[in-house]
């Protein structure tokens, strides 16, 4: 059986879970009498085609060409299926990437060939190759074969071999083979940016000391600036109550609450929160607890330390006022 | 973990489809983990070790059968009284005094009437209502032992998957597709979205309680409806934890009268169970003339009634809960086979009404799907003609007979309660037969009296608020129902046309949803001096009410994202 196992790499850097493959894809090719080449896809990535080589492998396949300085689906589907209809390899392995996600079905679909996604182990049966993944949210394992003849693909999750039991090359180096591909710009369709990183939640609301948090009582999303501004002068962090992020007129990590967060600051300003026993649980921990609402029986004023039954339209801005006077000009 | 067998075939596809699903093959796949789909499930498990000991291969594997249920963990979603009759039970694990979990044997029952302010203890209990060899149980405890046992049996119970929607092929069933996970609440995937799975299966037991989705579903697209259309109640359960000495452990009430009207069907119980713990609640017929009637408060005013105050006084509520209860009996029996699905417990209509009682009925019709899916898989014939024969078995059981004396019960009622006791009191007599056989009924939401008001929101800040202490405004007892779902996710309660609730629901019933909910998930709110419905899907306790009694069927109750729902943890 020959085996390609296809690494990942950004930037000249490994992505580790290329090595978690290259453990399985070796372990596989033990049991089947079977030969293990390596590839290394991108531009300049001879030096990790170098280090690659003094693992234990029949060769590594170096596939470069500007187009592929940067990832897209198309160059890199488009390049890989060039490779392996020179190499003709039974079986492609990958490590399960978010890039591998991204192209590897689009590289099966262009072979017209099944991929198996997401593996967390494998057997062989009988010289069968039975692939194991996980459903219904790990409580139970599939075991998947693929039909039809090769090449077949096949990608291993992360953590489901051990990197450091890829074996090295006893003596010597594999050869480093150039693997030329034809790609062409206008093939690929889709542009490289910046690589961005979603930012981490703004917000650490159970880390605030301070919050204004805003229920039904704000009415209408076109208030809100109300109290942002009130939570500005106090240099505190706006939060709400579930009504207002339901709406989607605050986003969900700003709720509090038994469905959202729970905190417990030194000052929590209730504005037209009702006070209903799913919010409250999350923050009565608080401090000191000021109410502002105009139903004198909500309940949010039995655990209030100060209450105020009124408007809030009137009571917020001159507050706000208030306390921008007494600041230190 | 446990592995399961199965072989799933990875070809390449060239056709593009939205969604590609992960397909899986079982046996047979049972909806719903309650008394009836784990009693089928452990009965099938019994049958394949009695064929395999007696030499035989059986003729099929544990391993392939599954159970779907959509709670976080199994009896989560289980809620009774409970008094159950130990009958079925009995059949289907012959010694289970030893590990079931029974709070208490009933060591005494009464019936009252209450008034106001008074209460009358009827001179000898209903025969109905006597509870004799009977247990006190927790559905909650009760399911997840006997899920135990399933699962020890090698059957796959995934908790957290719902049946989405039945596979139909030809004349029948061959399956269900799970729900998608991480869809957000605008229908759009999320990172962690996960399609749900095609789960194929030669036969399909839809075991889903009162007004399951798929059973609603079922019954539609294939005209298997009884008789009469099925008629349900509502009902709602605080648990308490009272002082020493207030009740008797395993002393049962049962109460007519107050808080409803002799027109309004339904009752009350109290059950002292083992350390000072007490069940309570109300169950009400679906089907009353006033559209602004309010279950949940008729059950808070339940509480102050001198009879019960005096029990919880000094106590604290430990949980709440609500749940229909389907009383239409042997008349709104669905067709229950179809090719490759059989229909058992509540789903198929098979509560007792007059005893209040189901579960037994549940478990023994679950045993004997399980009887007649081992016949099918034997034969290979999963064809509704032969499932029949699950049918067929019902009807040469006790729980025929059972239902069969009472057929006419809930039916007598509509006209209230005096003619319903004399109607009773008749059937009683006459082996069930009564004045008029069979007494034909119609779906409760048919009984709203039109109210022909303006257009204009329903005055909510009268609403019933509760003291805090003996009684809670819904808010409150939704917060001890456990209830949780993820906030971002399609809103489960599908209302296919919202201005029929701001034009017309509005003036000609003054949108009851806000009422008859018992989990304050409908809200009318002004939206720019406009009436719109607001859901609040998050507080769901799936009692399927809406789904019911809404007076226009356009409410339509689809499992939320596995998981979701309420936590009945004891109750």
């Amino acid at each position: 059986m020959k085996i390609l196992l296809i690494t990942e790499q950004r930037d000249r850097k490994w992505n580790k879970v290329s090595f978690e493959a290259l453990a399985a894809a070796q372990q596989i090719a033990t049991q089947a009498n079977g030969t293990v080449s390596g590839v290394v896809i991108g531009q300049g990535v001879a030096t990790l085609a170098d280090e690659l080589a003094t693992y234990e492998l029949t060769e590594v396949l170096l596939v470069e060409n500007a187009l592929l300085e940067k990832y897209t689906p198309d160059g890199f589907s488009i390049a890989l299926k060039q490779v392996i209809e020179q190499a003709k390899p039974d079986l492609v392995i990958f490590p399960h990437t978010y890039q591998v996600r991204d192209f590897a079905p689009k590289l099966a679909a262009s072979i017209s060939k099944g991929m198996i996604g997401d593996c967390v182990g494998y057997r062989n049966e009988g010289g069968k190759l039975i692939f194991v993944r996980q459903m219904f949210q790990g409580r139970t394992a599939a075991d998947v074969v693929f039909q039809g003849d090769g090449p077949w693909i096949a990608s291993f999750q992360a953590g489901a071999f051990r990197a450091d039991t890829a074996a090295k090359k006893q003596g010597g180096k594999a050869p480093v083979k150039p693997a030329s591909v034809e790609l062409k710009a206008e093939q690929v369709r889709t542009k490289p940016l910046e690589l961005f990183r979603e930012a981490k939640q703004a917000v650490d609301l159970t880390q605030a000391p301070v919050l204004v948090s805003i229920g039904r009582g704000i009415r209408a999303p076109e208030n809100i600036p109300l109290a942002e501004k009130l939570a500005k002068a106090l240099g505190a962090e706006l939060s709400a109550s579930r009504p207002i992020c339901d709406e989607g007129w605050l986003p969900m990590e700003r709720q509090i609450g038994s469905s959202g967060q729970t905190v417990s600051p030194k000052l929590y300003l209730a504005l037209g929160i009702s006070g209903a026993i799913q919010h409250v649980v999350g923050m009565k921990g608080s401090r000191c607890i000021v109410a502002i609402n105009k139903d004198q029986n909500a309940p949010i004023f039995e655990i209030a330390d100060y209450g105020v039954v009124g408007d809030l339209f009137e009571i917020v801005p001159a507050l706000t006022e208030e306390i921008e006077k007494s600041k230190p000009a | 973990m446990r592995r399961a067998r199965v072989c799933a075939e990875a070809s390449a596809t060239m056709t593009s489809m939205p969604v590609e699903r992960e397909k899986l093959e079982a046996d047979v796949l049972i909806v719903g983990a309650g008394p009836a789909g784990l009693a089928c499930a452990l009965r099938l498990s019994q049958l394949i070790e009695q064929n395999s000991a007696g030499g035989k291969t059986p003729a099929i594997s544990a391993e392939n059968i599954y159970v779907l249920e959509k709670a976080r963990e199994l009896g989560a979603h289980q809620l009774s009284g409970a008094i159950m009759d130990p009958c079925a039970l009995r059949e289907l694990v012959p010694d289970f005094e030893k590990s079931a979990p029974l709070d208490t044997p009933v060591t005494g029952d009464a019936a009252y009437f209450l008034s106001e302010t008074g209460s009358w203890k009827l001179p000898i209990t209903p025969p109905p209502l006597q509870n004799h060899g009977n247990y006190v149980v927790s559905l909650n405890r009760l399911t997840k032992w006997l899920g135990g046992l399933v699962e020890k049996a090698g059957v796959n119970i995934f908790t957290q998957f719902a049946g989405a929607s039945l596979i139909y092929e030809g004349k029948g069933i061959a399956g269900v597709i799970t729900e998608d996970k991480g869809v957000d609440k605008n229908g759009k995937p999320k990172d962690n979205f996960t399609p749900g799975y095609e789960l194929r299966s030669k036969i399909t037991v839809l075991a889903e309680g009162p007004r399951g989705s798929l059973t609603k579903n079922l019954v539609n697209q294939l005209h298997l409806d009884g008789l009469n259309p099925q008629v349900y109640g509502i009902g709602i359960k605080e648990l308490w934890d009272v002082q020493p000495g207030r009740i008797e452990t395993g002393y049962v009430a049962h109460t007519l009268g107050w808080p409803l009207d002799s027109h309004k069907y339904g009752g009350g119980w109290i059950y002292g169970l083992r350390d000072n713990r007490v069940s309570l609640g109300m169950v009400m017929g679906l089907e009353y003339k006033d559209s602004l009637f309010d279950p949940h408060e008729a059950f808070q005013k339940f509480k102050t009634h001198p009879f019960v105050r005096k029990i919880l006084e000094g106590g604290k509520l430990v949980r709440y809960g609500a749940k229909t209860v389907p009383y239409g009996g042997w008349y709104s029996m669905p067709q229950s086979c179809v090719d490759g699905g059989l229909i058992v417990g509540d789903s198929a209509s098979l509560l007792n009404s007059q005893r209040l009682k189901g579960i037994h009925t549940a478990i023994k019709s679950g045993m004997l799907a399980a009887e007649a899916i081992y016949e099918a898989m034997a034969t290979g014939d999963a064809s509704a003609k032969a499932l029949n024969a699950y049918q067929n078995k019902l009807e040469a059981s006790w729980v025929k007979k059972e239902l069969w004396e009472v057929r006419n019960f809930h039916q007598g009622f509509h006209d209230g309660l005096w003619p319903g006791l004399f109607n009773a009191g008749l059937q009683f007599v006459s082996g069930g037969r009564g004045l008029t056989d069979p007494a034909r009924c119609r779906p409760g939401y048919q009984d709203f009296r039109r109210l022909e008001r303006p257009r204009e929101l329903t005055d909510q800040s009268t609403r019933f608020k509760g003291d805090g202490t003996l009684t809670f405004n819904r808010l409150t007892d939704v917060y001890h129902s456990g209830t949780r779902h993820e906030e971002d996710q399609p809103c489960h309660l599908v209302v296919s046309d919202t201005s029929i609730c701001a034009d017309r629901c509005i003036r000609e019933y003054g949108n009851p949803c806000q009422y008859y909910c018992p989990a304050a998930v409908y809200e009318m709110v002004l939206e720019g001096g406009q009436p719109k419905l607001k859901i609040n899907a998050s507080n769901c306790v799936h009692c399927k009410t809406c789904d019911i009694a809404d007076p226009y069927q356009i409410v339509n109750w689809v499992p939320p994202e596995g998981g979701g729902g309420p936590n009945y943890e004891g109750m």
